[in-house]
């Protein structure tokens, strides 16, 4: 049995419900953060194995890749300075706690 | 090939549920690291080589370092927790939303068309044919990326220092 595409969009949409489920169900912003970035690599696995296995020919895939990964690097670092913002405002990190948007 | 492709995904699933359900957080972080070495060994397999580089610098070198960093600045959070402190309210909705999503995502792939698929090539794109793309084609959305982080990294830094600004 040979690796075919269906394995690669298979085991990105169990990685996805995985990130998902971490998301959702944590209480931790930064395990949150965690599942998004997982979210996030599942959906950029599922370019590669397109691109690797129907758009050989062209860049276009591989360059969506390159832009998603800068903007979770961009994402991450926004999502992180505001856990830090909210840990000096509450002094802790729950996202259960964070009911109010007064600053 | 077939046994690769199986041995990377064990990794990189364990690795992921391993990152999600650890009570000590530094515990998960290097669980997520070894989920971010599966997903880096795929793109070797799927022949981006570039997009192999990219995934071991960006995202272990980079963004695994500074969850840990933003873990040891937020303390009190690092020790273990009992079961009910780790998951917050309403955790069985948003797992079943997960079972869900995966359920349906798992039907649709299954009546997928492009099912048997294989590979269409096997020679790797050289680093030289992705950066020529890159300033030619793909030049003004790469601008626009260069914008786009700069004003990340000052975001960044004002949402932090926010409070510090404010007692002044």
């Amino acid at each position: 049995m040979n690796v075919s595409l269906d394995h690669y969009l298979m085991l990105s949409a169990f990685l996805f419900a995985i990130g998902l489920c971490g998301a959702l169900s944590r209480k931790n912003a930064i395990i949150v953060l965690m599942g998004i970035e997982i979210m996030f690599n599942a959906g950029i696995l599922n370019f590669v194995a397109f691109w690797h296995y129907k758009y050989f020919a062209v860049l276009t895939a591989q360059m969506f890749a390159i832009f998603a990964i800068s903007i979770a690097a961009a994402e991450s670092a926004i999502g992180l300075a505001l856990v830090i913002a909210v840990y000096r405002h509450y002094q802790s990190i729950d996202v259960d706690e964070m009911r109010s948007l007064k600053g | 090939m077939e046994i690769a492709f199986w041995i990377l995904s064990a990794i990189t699933v364990i690795g992921a549920i391993l990152a999600i359900t650890m009570r000590n957080l530094v515990h998960c972080v290097l669980s997520l690291i070894l989920f971010f070495l599966g997903i880096a060994g795929h793109y070797l397999l799927l022949r981006a080589d570039f997009l192999f580089a990219v995934q071991v610098l960006i995202y272990i070198g980079a963004v695994a370092v500074l969850i840990l960093f933003a873990i040891m600045l937020t303390r009190h959070v690092t020790g273990t927790e009992g079961p009910r402190e780790v998951l917050g309210g309403k955790w069985w909705a948003g797992m079943g939303t997960a079972v869900i999503i995966a359920g349906l995502l798992w039907a649709i792939i299954r009546k997928d068309p492009l099912a048997a698929m294989l590979p269409a090539g096997m020679a790797s794109t050289s680093v030289t044919e992705i950066g020529r793309a890159l300033v030619a084609d793909w030049l003004v959305p790469f601008e626009a990326m260069g914008v786009l982080l700069t004003a990340a990294l000052i975001g960044a830094v004002v949402i932090a220092l926010e409070e510090v600004i404010r007692k002044r």
